[in-house]
């Protein structure tokens, strides 16, 4: 296992890769906790997996059923976007994803 | 009213001696007149309850069948979808969230003509064993109020153990039903992986999740079981295997049951539980039942293993909460990426947060293996020792909690609060059925729980032998005398 160092650029990269904003006091807070559940969580390094598969996951599969492949009714349009935070008639609306930039 | 079983309320509406709008305006009153100290409740189905129970005293005059838990009044962990009614997850995120839809469990035990009479708190996205983590309100143990009850179905606990209701229903990822039960004197079912539908119910960490209920008596567990342990197309996961009778095997007697000890595993406990503990070995001995010695050391690595899958699964699960289809959006978000970023910052608190990012280091590129993959393993190699465990005794014992309930802010360092689950989280790790009976209290009258865990898919076994373990040691009192009338 690689020994790893937690800081707080790793705690703000981090932040970033799960797209959760963080100020500088909120990533200095989080940190310790942080350290110390991974230090902890490298405890595993104790038990000897050699024996297993790389692949060992589950020893059975966790799905046990697929359903067959039926239309059936589903939730109305209308009230999915009733929880919509901001919505235009059948369309959810978000802020501008693309930029004008000049075509060279 | 709220000093009778499930059971017992529902037979006396059967044979006319209750109404159920007498039934459901005795606990609204309750829960107006307590809930405002103990704080179980985020919502209130008032309307809702009172309008099914006069349904209910209809369908009863006119002789039409009635069903399974007819008038039974129930409570639901607000991470539990009802159709028309807020989910918040205890969470600022969704404070303003209406289910679409109805859970599969909430869908039977409509079914079913119980009465649902709210949603209950529970630790923000049932992340956490104390109730402290819920964005929204505070919960205190109904028998000792400067307490914490448990989590992360505190507010389900807490609930049953004053009163407020006769059934309740909580979600355990690694011991979020047992202990928060055992810590409010009552009894609490973490079902075999996949018994209960999952459908409807806020994802945490998908292969550990399992809805169950909480209630007085292992009589009322076995009845409601009867009613909710059934397959469901709608979640892949869940089991196809026939239903047991749950009520039928309730009479099981644990003459010559082997009950199996990880003596060596339980040597850190503190004086005060093993005692407790011992005395609970004594009443299974006197039961009928033979002390079998195993080896469970591998459960030492049980917390940390959990850490890692759960962190991982729920940084999977919680990236849906983007601002965009429901919960709230950050008015200052300008861009895309604003929206996700700002909506989640303003959204979640500090646990899930810290939950979030572990999950998210666990899973990274050239960490993976390392710990994700590493910690699937250990799980595997768990699975390996309690099946081992079980060729040589039918029922595993231990303690369900090294604690019991412990005094609010107590709990400061995040390693300890997780070891609170040391004992629980070995049968979501393994997808085993547990039950946490109450066995007991300390000296300041704080109730202990013993927990019973036994193979997959013995879910009936399970619960009969607590009912016999019940009927030999009942906790007494069994309400608090705060709440006892």
């Amino acid at each position: 296992m690689p020994k790893s160092h937690i800081n707080e650029a790793s705690v703000k990269k981090l932040s970033e890769l799960a797209r959760i904003r963080l100020n500088d006091e909120e990533v200095r807070s989080l940190l310790p906790d942080i350290q110390k559940i991974v230090d902890y969580v490298g405890l595993l390094d104790e038990v000897d997996t050699s024996d297993l598969s790389p692949y060992a996951h589950m020893p059975e599969q966790s799905i046990h059923t697929l359903r067959d492949d039926v239309p059936e009714t589903a939730i109305s349009q209308k009230e999915l976007l009733e929880n919509a935070p901001d919505h235009i008639g059948s369309m959810i609306r978000v802020p501008q994803v693309l930029t004008n930039t000049p075509s060279s | 009213m709220h000093t009778q079983t499930a059971r017992s309320l529902h037979n006396a509406f059967l044979k006319n001696e209750l109404s159920a709008v007498a039934i459901t305006t005795h606990f609204l009153k309750r829960i107006e007149k307590i809930d405002g100290e103990v704080g179980a409740y985020l919502t209130v189905f008032n309307e809702r309850a009172l309008k099914k129970a006069e349904q209910l005293d209809k369908k009863r005059q006119e002789g039409k069948t009635l069903g399974k838990l007819a008038a039974v009044p129930i409570a639901l962990k607000d991470n539990i979808h009802v159709k028309g009614e807020t989910t918040t997850c205890a969470s600022k995120f969704l404070t303003n969230y209406k289910a679409p839809f109805d859970a599969t469990v909430t869908r039977l035990l409509e079914q079913e003509d119980a009465i649902l009479l709210g949603k209950t708190n529970l630790d923000e996205f049932a992340m956490g064993s104390s109730n402290e983590n819920s964005a929204l309100q505070k919960t205190c143990n109904p028998w000792h109020l400067d307490c914490v009850p448990g989590g992360s179905s505190g507010g389900s606990s807490a609930a049953v153990a004053s009163g407020l209701c006769a059934i309740s229903f909580g979600s355990d990822t690694g011991g979020s039903i047992r202990q928060p039960a055992a810590l409010c004197g009552i009894v609490g079912l973490k079902p075999t992986y996949g018994r209960v539908s999952r459908y409807g119910l806020v994802a945490f960490g998908s292969s550990l999740d399992q809805i169950g209920p909480m209630a007085h008596s292992v009589e009322d567990i076995a009845l409601v079981m009867e009613a909710i342990a059934k397959h469901d197309p709608k979640d892949a996961t869940s089991l196809t295997r026939h239903t047991e009778e749950y009520l039928g095997s309730l009479a099981l007697s644990l003459e010559g049951k082997k009950i199996g000890v990880p003596y060596d595993f339980l040597s850190n406990l503190g004086s005060e539980a093993k005692g407790n503990f011992e005395t609970a070995l004594e009443n299974l001995k006197e039961l009928g039942a033979t002390l079998v010695p195993i080896d469970l050391n591998l459960l030492n690595y049980a917390v940390a293993t959990y850490y890692i899958i759960a962190t991982a699964e729920a940084s999977t699960n919680l990236a849906r909460f983007d601002g965009i289809r429901y919960g709230i959006r950050s008015k200052e978000a300008k861009t895309l990426q604003e929206v996700y970023e700002f909506s989640k910052h303003d959204g979640y608190g500090q646990e899930v947060k810290k939950r979030i990012l572990l999950g998210t280091y666990v899973l990274a590129s050239g960490y993976q293996d390392a710990y994700y993959r590493k910690a699937t393993q250990v799980r595997v190699k768990i699975i390996d020792a309690y099946e081992k465990a079980f060729e040589a005794c039918d029922i595993i014992a231990t303690p369900t909690s090294p604690l019991p309930c412990f005094p609010m802010g107590a709990i400061q360092d995040p390693l300890q609060m997780y070891q609170q689950d040391t004992y629980t989280i070995g049968a979501n790790l393994a997808r085993l059925p547990a039950i946490s009976v109450p066995s007991g209290f300390n000296p300041e009258g704080k109730p202990f729980g013993l927990q019973l865990t036994g193979a997959r898919n013995e879910d009936a076994l399970v619960v009969s032998c607590a009912n016999a373990y019940e009927k030999k040691a009942p906790l007494t009192p069994n309400l608090p005398p705060r709440y006892a009338d």
